[in-house]
């Protein structure tokens, strides 16, 4: 007897059906085999689906059992496929018919039950897309894949109740999708209000957040750069419908969506250590995982002690920072990522760290400060618009000075400016495949960043005195145009582009 | 072509005013450049921390640039810090002879290249009294001072911790009855302290280039002096506000943004129009009226 079992493989985001064929032959010794390029965890599954068919007192049948899984030449990997085997031999026992158009998968327990597996909401997005009406996924994933609009999901708890279902004994009820707002990262460690001094650089952060721009900070440890970084996210614009969807779908593919999980509405800080591996944060693996960068999506990635970074990792960050995704090519499969995240790096000046302290003495030889700033990358920092000094604050200072409190603006306050100008952008960029003022070419900034003969002039002298090069000039201006937007102007004017000459690419220097 | 060469103490063209200082006036000296012996005649060493603050360098800048107009040479010791602002604002407008710890061959610290080539490309010499391809020593450095010191009629010094190799020079230079020079700067820092010491020991202060020039019966044209920018009187309010400010302390602009109680954002506008404008100038961090 042949039963056909529809599931999914998820190569990187792009999902695949797959048909699992289960043969229970009468004829030959009894046992059970697997077929179709399945890895260990597919092969395993035979022990977990035989004990947890067991476990539901059912008896095993003594029959030659194959299982295929076609097509057979896309490798099958993970526990996804538990689910609709069981479900095949099942069938088979039971005798009820397994519904067409619905999709099966999910990881066994031992005792029957079933586990949250990732790529859930990968799967519902490919039920919606080719017209399956139903899916059986575990009760801890269905929250996930009920996110799409649509399609019945069925929260299956263990295999007992999935044979009740079929047997029209005691239904399953499809399940409602309700935002899990628990499950959401708590948004920012910091309100920006906590962070004392530091005016200048808390400005940065909101020119940064509005026009989606790279930012890096340099200054001495305990100067406020992580901080700063910290509370970032406290800032950022939500992700809109779409931007959800981009970011789910990543979490979905690697595992990322925590059991009852819902979309991801917050808008990702991801700051991996300077220890991390190329794979963990470009991608990668022999089945290509998306990495860090990817994880950052639409989001945040803090690289603090940026120039301890190896090398190797910077230059690999290069491309996506340009094309905001990230091609991880291995002999057997291609996976392309998504990677268009806002990168904000932190640095020391110097080895010791305080070669721009006010006060103490940085014991540092030029020549260290120089091999050490070489550290980063020069083609990084050329995609990096935003630059700034952070400086220690005297904590004395406000003490004996009230006149600090004023400044103090809480993260609530500085996001609505920070939304506003996005709105603002998406405005502009609706016939464009950008959508923000980071990502304008040069042909976008002629377009949409005229500017009158006084303020080229302005421009053109500040590049001869600051010695900007063409990429920094260009950077200025998309900058200004930020600036200019935070501002709710059409127009570029002196004065902004003079704002954005604060930012520019310094030298790191001595006190 | 540069030339190379090698000048014995017996030779004609062996500085007088080294060979004064008697038995530890170097026998030989090797050198690279132009050698005539007009550049010997009007020098001043200037010498420095190795750990030269802003002010300093700012201060070195301003001044030696003046002093090597005025044709004095500058004479130092090549090294980072000090020596190299010395250095580098000499060969803008004048010429500097650079006294090597090590051979003259080899480049010490190696990262000063270009400056290397501009002293010679601006008529300027290297010397050294060791062997070509010699390399630096710990003792060769404090060795190097002495002929610092016994090239000029004067040593000024910039900034200078006590136990500093600049304060080596100086002694030298009071050992060998040379005049001393040195910048005043702010009691609690660290390189202060030094120049400070030799103040009180007798140094005379240095507030404008003047102070030194007229040891050397040069003096800077009247005109000259006035070109540098006096703050203009601006009816921007703000600007001059921070001009006011800035003139007794420079300030960062947080602390600037909090004093006058100004948001960052238009603060930063200001600030750089007035850069622009060439009122200010910012360096770690700071800004400063020039």
């Amino acid at each position: 007897m042949l039963i056909k079992v529809p599931s999914v493989a998820n190569l990187g985001l792009q999902t695949i059906k797959v048909d699992v064929e289960v043969n229970l032959a009468s004829r030959g010794l009894p046992g059970f085999e697997i077929v179709g390029l399945a890895d260990k965890a597919v092969a395993e599954s035979k022990e977990r689906v035989r004990t947890a068919i067991v476990s539901c007192g059912i008896d095993f049948p003594a029959k030659k059992i194959t299982v295929n899984m076609a097509p057979a030449d896309v490798p099958k990997e993970g526990s996804s496929y538990d689910l609709p085997i069981a479900v095949g031999i099942l069938s088979s026992i039971l005798e009820f018919e397994v519904p067409e158009k619905s999709l099966f998968l999910g990881e066994l327990s031992f005792d029957g039950s079933l586990r949250h597996t990732k790529g859930a909401f990968l799967m519902a997005l490919f039920a919606k897309e080719f017209g399956f009406e139903e899916l059986f996924v575990p009760k801890d994933s269905a929250n996930e894949a009920a996110a799409i609009k649509g399609i019945k999901v069925f929260p299956v708890a263990n295999l007992t109740e999935l044979s009740q279902h079929f047997l029209k004994r005691k239904n399953i009820e499809p399940v409602k999708y309700k935002e899990n707002l628990e499950n959401i990262p708590m948004p920012a460690e910091f309100d920006m209000k906590e962070v004392l001094g530091q005016e200048q650089a808390k400005r940065a952060m909101e020119i940064a957040a509005a026009g989606g721009h790279n930012i890096i900070m340099i200054g001495s440890p305990g100067s406020g750069k992580t901080m700063l970084a910290r509370a970032l996210p406290g800032i950022l614009p939500p992700l809109n419908e779409a931007e959800s969807l981009e970011v789910t779908k990543i979490f979905s593919a690697s595992g990322g969506i925590p059991p009852g999980g819902s979309l991801i509405k917050n808008r990702q800080f991801r700051a991996p250590h300077h220890t991390a591996s190329t794979a963990g944060l470009i991608g990668g693996g022999s089945k290509p995982q998306p990495g860090e960068i990817s994880l950052a999506h639409r989001g945040v990635l803090f690289l603090d002690e940026f120039n301890e970074f190896p090398r190797q990792i910077m230059e690999a960050m290069r491309q996506p920072l340009e094309d905001g995704t990230v091609t991880i090519s291995r002999s057997k499969q291609r996976v392309q990522y998504p990677a268009d995240f806002m990168l904000v790096a932190s640095a020391n000046p110097c080895p010791c760290g305080y070669a721009m302290h006010p006060k103490k003495n940085c014991t540092c030889n030029p020549n260290q400060i120089l091999k050490y700033q070489k550290r980063i990358s020069g083609p990084i920092l050329d995609r990096i618009d935003l630059h700034i000094a952070v400086m220690p604050v005297d904590t004395t200072e406000f003490q004996n000075n009230q006149k600090g409190s004023e400044f103090l603006e809480t993260s609530e306050k500085i996001k609505q400016r920070v939304v506003f100008a996005r709105q603002k952008q998406m405005a502009r960029f609706t016939d464009e495949a950008i959508h923000s003022n980071s990502q304008m070419k040069n042909s976008h900034i002629k377009k949409y960043c005229k500017l009158s003969k006084n303020v080229e002039e302005i421009l053109r002298q500040a590049s001869l005195k600051f010695n900007l090069s063409a990429r920094s000039y260009m950077k200025m201006i998309k900058v200004a145009r930020t600036i200019a937007d935070l501002d709710n102007s059409e127009e570029i004017s002196a004065n902004h582009i003079a704002e954005s000459l604060q930012y520019k690419p310094k030298a790191y220097e001595s006190a | 072509m540069i030339e190379i060469g090698l000048v014995k103490i017996t030779d004609k063209k062996y500085p007088e005013l080294l060979k004064k200082i008697g038995s530890l006036a170097p026998k030989k000296l090797y050198y690279k450049g132009n050698w005539d012996n007009e550049i010997f005649e009007n020098c001043l060493s200037v010498v420095g921390s190795r750990r030269l603050t802003s002010y300093g360098r700012r201060m070195t800048e301003k001044l030696v640039t003046e002093i090597a107009a005025a044709d004095v040479t500058i004479v130092s010791g090549f090294m980072y810090g000090g020596d190299e602002a010395a250095h580098s604002s000499a060969v803008k407008c004048g010429r500097t002879i650079a006294v090597m710890p090590c051979g003259i061959n080899v480049i010490f610290p190696e990262y000063q290249k270009k400056l290397y080539n501009e002293i010679l490309e601006n008529n300027g010499l290297i010397i050294s009294e060791y062997e070509g391809d010699f390399l630096p020593q710990t003792w060769s450095f404090v060795q190097r001072d002495r002929i610092v010191a016994g090239f000029s009629k004067a040593v000024f010094v910039t900034e200078a911790s006590l136990n500093s190799g600049s304060l080596i020079t100086a002694n030298y230079a009071k050992k060998f009855g040379r005049k001393i020079f040195a910048l005043p700067g702010q009691i609690t820092s660290d390189v202060a302290k030094g120049t400070i010491k030799l103040i009180k020991e007798g140094a005379e202060p240095v507030m404008e280039a003047n102070d030194i020039l007229s040891f050397y019966k040069v003096l800077v044209s009247e005109s000259k002096i006035a070109s540098s920018q006096a703050p203009r009187n601006d009816d921007n309010t703000l600007e001059q506000k921070i001009i006011n400010y800035l003139k007794s302390e420079s300030m960062g602009i947080d602390s600037l943004a909090r004093t006058l109680n100004v948001p960052a954002s238009k603060l930063g506008t200001t600030l750089s129009l007035m850069q622009l404008k060439g009122i200010v100038n910012q360096e770690a961090g700071k800004y400063y009226v020039n």
